[in-house]
């Protein structure tokens, strides 16, 4: 642990300066099914919590899943980009570029853990002049037999949850570490946002209506640090999806000659107690 | 009513047990079924039992889940039922209709 929290502390000096509150939304309804089936599945860059504005997605690069069977010791790669179709996202009057998929059943029907890894397209913030881009994990089960849900995945920026991500009550904690290139870091910024409006797979657009009403803006999203070994707690108050951000954490901090923050995000979802 | 119980099995596994086992089949679409099983701790279930039965009671296929958990059969031209036997008098039953 030692030599981990040595390299947490060297990361933490080498990184760029966090970007801002955007989030990548990779939704399906549910991340744990009780069998296989069809996966719908929609990719908005966006504001989660107030369902906009949101942004064009240029492209993706990539879209996979890393399945672990029950029993298994090495990991599968199921490439899911050809299902990815490129559909206009309603936004107000207008519309920006976003993208949606229907994963087919046969993709994804063995028992264990898929982790989903959507690696867009640097987006180009212009109000701050910089690039961002956020590789984003949704971690799925299928059929309750959890496999590698904490397995870390290598990616130059990412989350690594220390609780399992698609079984949380609501009023629990939820854990991580946050990796650049597989090494914790200490101090990184996270921004923390509930996806406040439903995404509608088959209208493309946000479903109206807040699911929570923030008392100021400054509650749209919350923030928190990582200590000493890359690791963060935050708590999960309300049913739904929670995003969670690590600004600007990985390697590369350029992207056509302009600056690159290079983020990790994973979402979670929490159940109420009924 | 067949459909329900063998979805409400899937959902539940075996309640009351530490490592409930977890069961499901699937048709591969050229006459073959596969069925795959595990427990809810992740861990194998290689080595379980599996016995494709007819509705008039007779056995049409049995054998084990396989190395890698998962078990192949010929869909039976009748209704017929999988049943996953992890032991203990636990079993998970499936029905044909629910194998899609």
């Amino acid at each position: 642990m030692k030599s981990l929290h040595a390299s947490a502390c060297l990361l933490a000096a080498a990184l760029t300066a966090p970007a801002s509150a955007h989030f990548l939304v990779v939704h399906t309804p549910e991340m744990l099914l009780d069998r296989s089936r069809d996966i719908d599945m929609s990719l908005v860059f966006t504001h989660a919590f107030d369902g906009g504005p949101s942004m064009h997605l240029d492209g993706i690069n990539e879209f996979y899943a890393m399945q672990l069977r029950a029993g298994e010791d090495a990991m599968t790669r199921i490439d899911l980009k050809e299902y990815l179709q490129p559909i206009e996202w309603k936004e107000g009057d207008a519309t920006v570029g976003a993208f949606k998929a229907t994963i087919p059943r046969n993709s994804m029907r063995s028992l264990g853990d898929y982790q989903i890894v959507v690696d867009p397209v640097p987006y180009y913030e212009a109000e701050e002049d910089i690039y961002i881009q956020q590789i984003t994990k949704v971690i799925m089960n299928v059929g309750g037999a959890p496999t590698h849900w904490d397995a870390p995945l290598g990616l130059p920026a990412e989350i690594l949850p220390l609780n399992k991500p698609y079984t949380n009550w609501v009023g629990g904690v939820f854990r991580g570490v946050v990796l650049s290139d597989g090494q914790p870091v200490a101090g990184a910024e996270i921004e923390v946002e509930y996806l406040n409006y439903e995404p509608d797979f088959a209208n493309h657009q946000f479903t109206e209506g807040a699911k929570v009403e923030a008392p100021l803006p400054g509650y749209e999203y919350l923030s928190v640090r990582t200590d000493a070994n890359g690791v963060f707690v935050i708590g999960l108050p309300k049913e739904g999806w929670w995003g969670i951000g690590a600004l600007g954490v990985g390697p590369n901090t350029e992207y056509q000659g302009k600056e690159l923050s290079q983020d990790a995000v994973l979402w979670v979802q929490a159940k109420a107690m009924n | 009513m067949k459909v329900l119980i063998a979805a409400t099995a899937l959902t539940l596994g075996l309640p009351a047990v530490a490592h409930s086992p977890l069961f499901d089949c699937f048709d591969n679409g050229d006459s073959t079924a596969t069925c795959e099983g595990a427990y809810s701790d992740g861990s194998s279930a290689a080595g379980t039992k599996i016995q494709v039965t007819l509705a008039n009671g007779r056995v049409v296929a049995e054998g084990e889940l396989g190395e890698k958990s998962s078990y192949d059969f010929a869909i039976p031209a009748e209704e017929y039922s999988v049943v996953f036997d992890a032991g203990h008098g636990h079993q998970i039953v499936l029905f044909g209709d629910d194998i899609y």
